[in-house]
């Protein structure tokens, strides 16, 4: 069993679980009693079975899982769909009892759990069982019809666990803020070493889970609220912590995929960093992106396109009309295309998938359209800590990112986004349009480049079956002319056989 | 205590050494036995504290658990069987009798 022993000299139990570890600072308390509470669905069952689990899987810890409400050959099946192989498991350890009463049990008078916990003992010490999972033992013991007697059993649990030295999880209905259930387990919290609050909640018609550490004795934790997501390899738990923003030192230049936009930020953007371009709908933030990954293909670099509410096959064909060819690379597999509905999942459960497929196909750069579509779902608080979380996770693993952000209806001076990742972005790039005489072009500048020199003017961005393209911008009379405006000037200037240089460039 | 009788009640008492509830329900149990079928019935007293992994076998969860093996159907009554009507009532023998 591998024990972590932190300044305060708890034993704890690694989870298996990173957030949760990191949340609890370390795992659940060793030869101690940890309560898992929380409404119906919330999660309690997958999270003590995955404790269980992992421990034996990882550290060959025997332990029991008694199930008191679900038939423990469906808790079993259900963990081989996270793929723990469960068959093998039981064979040496885990042990599985099912502990649910018979529909046409009859009860009359008071009983308790002496004859389980003799049985416990015997079947613990038989396999050498450390950890025991008691799942929804709620049920068994609200039978009982009397506060005073279930608290009396539950006290009996936590004193036989303790006098064995076994790690108990203990999980239990209780949901937070319902007075009826916490009037009647109110008590348990302050029986258990270590509490915690599991819970679901509804944001923008999507189901939101969410844990918290309510106490942990003798031990430091975390007291904030985390999210947390049932995925396909069992819970997942989003802790921030452990994930620090170090910029690595990368001194090297990579190109945006746009000869003159690299131009404009000598030389491109940093490896390892990040940039974010903001526009309206149709603004070509897309395009840029498309652009981005192909030229980092061409480098032979593995890229991840994830794109939100759009199908991979409509993107490939909308960029190689502006001579943006992604099909090679798709085919080849150095370029992996994601479409995700945003509707779908939460936006926990959409980072969760995120840094799966980076973790699996371990791309040098990234593109994210548009990162924005993670405020649809889930609420925008979450979305802002989903959004931080997903640019220090590829700053981390030195990952150049480029995502897009839509901006609707913002106005134009504030020039914020939605998420607010602006603040967090290294570089910062914005498409407007810009109106001229009944023409709308599009126009790009640079808000910002962390660490790097960049043009501060404002370019035309032209798209055109020849590919992008920005043109230089040409000040007349102190204004910016686009277009139509612009060709005509230019033309102008040419018959003239004026070579004046109209818009000198100026660099900062 | 005689087996042999026809329709005789055969029950399984599993029990926690002398625990409080334990021991109530056993006295409760032989206090029925003998107040409705005085000369039909046999009680097999199984203490789980001694063979905990046979009442694991068999599924008891909690302690006391009496089993009314036959005659059938089995019906499994947990509790110290202080509250006398349900115990009739599962069995299927009139309540409220007198004598």
């Amino acid at each position: 069993m591998k024990k972590k022993t932190n300044l305060v000299a708890v034993e704890k139990i690694s989870s298996g679980i990173e957030g949760f570890d990191d949340i609890t600072g370390g795992g659940v308390p060793a030869g101690r009693t940890t309560l898992l509470m929380g409404g119906p669905g919330c999660g309690k069952t997958v999270l003590a079975l995955q404790m269980l689990a992992g421990a034996a899987i990882h550290h060959g810890t025997p332990g029991i899982f008694v199930a008191f409400e679900e038939n423990a050959r469906r808790v079993s099946a259900n963990g081989e769909t996270f793929g723990w192989d469960m068959p093998e498991l039981e064979k040496s350890h885990l042990f599985f009892i099912d502990a649910c009463l018979r529909s046409d049990v009859v009860k009359s008078g008071a009983f308790d759990l002496t004859g389980l916990l003799a049985a416990l003992e015997a079947k613990a010490h038989e396999m050498g069982a450390r950890l025991i999972v008691f799942d929804a033992i709620d049920v068994l013991l609200s039978l009982l019809d009397d506060p005073a007697a279930e608290c009396r059993e539950l006290y009996r649990l936590n004193e036989w666990l303790t006098l064995r030295s076994l790690t108990g999880i203990i999980t239990a209905k209780i949901e937070d803020g319902e007075p009826a259930s916490a009037r009647r387990y109110g008590f348990m919290p302050f029986m258990a070493d270590c509490a915690v609050l599991l819970s679901q909640r509804i944001y923008d018609r999507i189901a939101v889970r969410a844990m918290r550490v309510l106490k942990y004795r003798n031990s430091s934790h975390i007291l904030n609220e985390v999210p947390f997501v049932i995925g396909l390899s069992g819970v997942e738990v989003g802790s921030s912590n452990g994930v620090h923003p170090e910029p690595q030192p990368f001194d090297e230049k990579v190109s945006t995929g746009i000869e003159r936009l690299d131009a404009m930020l000598c030389g491109g953007i940093y490896r390892g960093t990040n940039v974010l371009i903001t526009g309206s709908s149709g603004g070509g933030k897309s395009t840029l992106a498309g652009a981005f990954l192909e030229a980092a293909c061409r480098r032979g670099e593995s890229s991840l396109f994830i794109s939100f509410d759009e199908n991979s096959r409509d993107i490939v064909r909308d960029l190689a009309a502006m001579s943006i060819n992604l099909t090679p690379y798709t085919a080849s597999g150095l370029l992996r295309m994601e479409a995700l509905r945003t509707e779908a999942a939460s936006s926990e459960e959409h980072f969760m998938r995120i840094k799966h497929l980076i973790a699996e196909h371990k791309p040098r750069c990234v593109a994210v359209d548009p990162l924005s579509a993670l405020a649809r779902v889930g609420g925008v608080l979450a979305a802002r800590t989903i959004a931080e979380r997903l640019i220090y996770l590829c700053r981390n693993v030195g990952i150049t990112v480029l995502f897009t952000s839509l901006m609707e209806g913002v106005d134009p001076h504030l020039e914020t986004t939605t998420l607010h990742i602006s603040t967090i972005s290294d570089s910062w790039i914005q498409i407007s349009y810009a109106l001229l005489d009944g023409e709308r072009n599009r126009a790009l500048s640079i808000i910002k480049s962390r660490g790097s020199k960049h043009s501060n003017q404002l370019r035309e961005l032209i798209f055109s079956d020849t590919g992008i393209s920005l043109a230089d911008p040409y000040t007349a009379g102190g204004t910016v002319l686009m277009g139509t405006m612009r060709t005509e000037k230019e033309n102008a200037v040419q018959t003239a056989a004026s070579h004046k240089h109209l818009g000198p460039e100026r660099d900062t | 205590m005689d087996d042999h009788l026809n329709g005789a009640y055969v029950f399984r008492v599993y029990l926690a050494g002398g625990a409080p509830n334990s021991v109530r329900a056993l006295a409760n149990l032989y206090a029925l036995c003998h107040k409705h079928f005085p000369n039909s019935h046999r009680i097999e007293v199984i203490d789980v504290l001694k063979e905990p992994l046979r009442a694991l076998a068999e599924s008891i969860l909690v302690t006391p658990t009496v089993i009314k093996v036959s005659p059938a159907p089995e019906q499994q009554i947990i509790g110290n069987l202080s509250e006398e009507e349900e115990v009739l009532r599962a069995l299927g023998l009139p309540q409220r009798e007198n004598g």
